[in-house]
């Protein structure tokens, strides 16, 4: 190896040998644990795929995986929109834009705990504060996350109110549109809606498809607040809460992981899905 | 020579990090003791750790490890990763799990020849929580059990007859007592005969009935029992009747116990450590009430009983038999009868007072429900189980009064048989 070339190895090794200890050895241990069957405290004992085809029989699996798709399905499009609505409004250079674009951001930086207790508060169904608005408009207001058919929702509102997360980065894609083409437009007779649907929501395509794998991701992963606030009728039981309780509080560590492994089989294979659409929608110069 | 200095760095880089993860040696009579206390606790909990050190006078010598969150999992971890504290708090749920999966010494034999701290010395329901297949696996060094509070107060202006502080009142009286206060006004809130949100917990409702749910000989569940069903009815009454707010509304203050501070219910089941005596001391004069107490209503059987709850200290595996750390543990076990209320050892009754001088005006009801105070039977199955009763069960019957309780006893029942059967 050359000399610069030895002397960057050198520079890197540590982190190799970080990546290889704290990451790629846990995947690989996660690979066998996953075979075993195993309380975390005691020695694990190889099961073969036995808590694989428990996983595909447990009615909390598929109830679990159900309320997280169901999740996903309705928050990820909310959120896009959300924040690319948000991101389009602060975008504009009016005066005291930048104190709009600290304040839709600012959910992003918070614990997710904080955020958690707070929503306890806002969704309360006595005194909260959505609750307490509706009932000066002399509307009785849900129970939020102590009916089942308000659970969703619930969680439906706490992550709009996080969209600001992705700001940002729409942020920094719309400054990146060429004024030309807008230019060009407005000759052109074309009205804000048309520049927004031909010019705007094209070129944004990249970014908006950045944004839609991170958040399956996220929605699949999602922990703390469902973690913090559960839900009626197990409505609030999201994927990664249901692993988490396997592992520490039933002390089924094998079975665990094989969730993990599925739960990552699953988002790989939609994150597959999704950058296969890609050539229909995405624009790529 | 750049090479040279170039690698010396990264070989320093790699030794620091690699260090990081190595174990500390510690010396043999020095024993590491896990705790979940915190805050003002923990700085008490540090107090008796250095008095029973200063005792010791070099023969061992304790140290605490406080992990004030996520106590379990970080516990497990450190048991996993062969580092297992040697004394660990533990709570009554978990000793037959932890027990089967090889994490605690088992004391018996010491326990059983001790000169100082027997097991008769304790009261049998207590001991009973941290006993499995036969041996004993910690010492219990608390009991927490559930007596009623009552706002006599409150009892007094609505011209309500108040139990006594060894009362045999039945699950009906109480309900009627409920059933009294329950709607009426009083200091401008209406008020609620009691608070059920999820506590007591659901123990306390399947052994009203005189039921169980898990036998003695811990294999089989008897939840669906006609006596478990009926315990249950009268949860169902409660919540159907209007006796206890809302499961919804409960969070709107807070907590339960707020809702007796605020005296919006007037009778709340408590644990005897609830400290609502300093809180209604330090409350203004026109929110101070006095409060009474009394023992849970006697079982459908008439037999007086409280579901208490305690925690045991636990040795680690690699100490059975040691018997310098099982010094060491019953020597830090006696000082906590000291420290925390309720001591569960016979003859240290009086020390409630001592430690708690606000309870002296509950030891009537504290001694005399200690001769009855039982933990539940708990297996190494009982998280899976637990979770049943409290979701498909308790929360169902909490949001939905009109909830098919009997029929779902039936197949938590069905489950639990299985789930022992793979044993």
């Amino acid at each position: 190896m050359k000399k610069r070339q030895r002397a960057g190895f050198y520079f890197i090794l540590p982190w190799l040998i970080g990546l290889i200890v704290f990451t790629a050895f846990p995947m690989l241990a996660a690979a066998y644990i996953s075979l075993t069957d195993w309380d975390i405290v005691g020695n694990a004992k190889f099961i073969g795929l036995d808590n694989f085809k428990n996983v595909f029989r447990s009615e909390e699996f598929i109830k679990s995986l159900w309320v997280t798709f169901r999740y996903a399905i309705l928050a990820v499009p909310l959120i896009i929109a959300t924040s690319l609505t948000m991101a389009v409004m602060v975008s504009k250079n009016y005066k005291g834009m930048r104190i709009f674009r600290v304040i839709y951001y600012m959910p992003a930086i918070v614990s997710g705990v904080a955020v958690a207790i707070v929503f306890k508060w806002i969704l309360d169904p006595s005194y909260g504060l959505i609750n307490g608005v509706l009932s000066f408009f002399h509307i009785k207001g849900p129970d939020w996350l102590y009916d089942p058919d308000w659970v969703l929702p619930s969680y439906l509102i706490m992550a709009m109110w996080g969209a600001g997360g992705s700001l940002l980065t729409y942020l920094a894609a719309l400054k990146d549109i060429p004024q030309d083409l807008y230019d060009a437009a407005m000759i052109d007779g074309a009205n804000t809606w048309k520049k927004v649907k031909y010019i705007t929501i094209p070129l944004m395509t990249p970014i908006i498809f950045y944004n839609l794998v991170l958040g399956i991701i996220a929605a699949f992963r999602k922990f703390t607040d469902a973690y913090v606030l559960g839900g009626a009728g197990k409505e609030g039981n999201f994927y990664m809460v249901y692993l988490y309780e396997e592992a520490f509080s039933h002390y089924r560590m094998g079975y665990a992981t094989a969730l993990a492994w599925i739960l990552f089989a699953i988002i790989l294979l939609l994150t597959i899905i999704v950058n296969w659409t890609k050539k229909y929608w995405v624009y790529s110069e | 020579m750049k090479r040279n200095i170039l690698i010396w760095i990264v070989f320093l880089l790699v030794l620091s990090m690699l260090n990081g993860c190595s174990k500390n040696s510690k010396d043999k009579n020095t024993f590491t003791f896990a705790t979940w206390a915190a805050g003002t606790e923990l700085e008490e909990f540090q107090a008796v750790i250095d008095k029973v050190n200063e005792e010791a006078a070099g023969e061992y010598k304790i140290e605490v490890l406080s992990i004030p969150s996520d106590y379990y999992v970080k516990i497990s971890t450190k048991i996993a990763a062969k580092n297992s504290p040697d004394f660990f708090w533990l709570t009554q749920e978990l000793i037959s799990k932890y027990a089967k999966m090889g994490a605690l010494a088992d004391i018996t034999e010491q326990f059983k020849h001790s000169d100082s701290l027997t097991p008769d010395m304790y009261y049998e329901g207590v001991l009973a929580s941290a006993e499995y297949n036969g041996s004993y696996w910690g010492l219990p060094w608390i009991a927490n059990p559930i007596i009623v509070f009552y706002n006599k107060t409150m009892f007094d202006e609505l011209g309500i007859e108040c139990p006594t502080a060894t009362d045999d009142w039945t699950w009906e009286e109480f309900i009627d007592i409920c059933r009294q206060v329950s709607g009426k006004e009083y200091k401008g809130n209406t008020v609620y005969g009691t608070i059920i949100d999820g506590w007591p917990n659901i123990e306390t409702f399947i052994w009203a009935g005189g039921g169980d749910i898990i036998a003695k000989d811990g294999e089989t569940i008897v939840l669906a029992s006609e006596e478990a069903k009926k315990g249950m009815g009268y949860l169902q009454t409660i919540i159907k009747e209007g006796l206890s707010p809302r499961y919804a509304e409960v969070a709107s203050l807070g907590s339960n116990n707020v809702w007796f501070e605020k005296q919006r219910v007037a009778m709340f089941f408590g644990g005897v450590q609830d400290n609502f005596e300093t809180k209604v001391d330090k409350m203004d004069e026109s929110e101070k009430f006095e409060i009474g107490y009394a023992p849970m209503p006697v079982c459908d059987d008439g037999s007086p009983w409280s579901f208490d709850w305690t925690a045991s200290t636990v040795m680690a595996k690699s100490l059975e038999g040691n018997d310098l750390a099982y010094k060491a543990l019953e020597a830090v076990t006696k000082t906590f009868f000291e420290w925390k209320i309720v001591p569960p050892v016979k003859g240290s009754i009086n020390n409630v007072i001592k430690i708690n001088p606000k309870k002296e005006v509950a030891m009537e009801t504290i001694a005399y429900i200690m001769d009855y105070a039982r933990s539940a039977n708990y297996i190494p199955e009982w998280s899976d189980i637990n979770d049943k009763l409290w979701y498909n069960l308790y929360v169902s019957l909490l949001n939905d009064a009109s909830f098919d309780y009997r029929s779902q006893m039936d197949e938590i029942q069905a489950y639990s048989q299985d789930l022992i059967s793979k044993r």
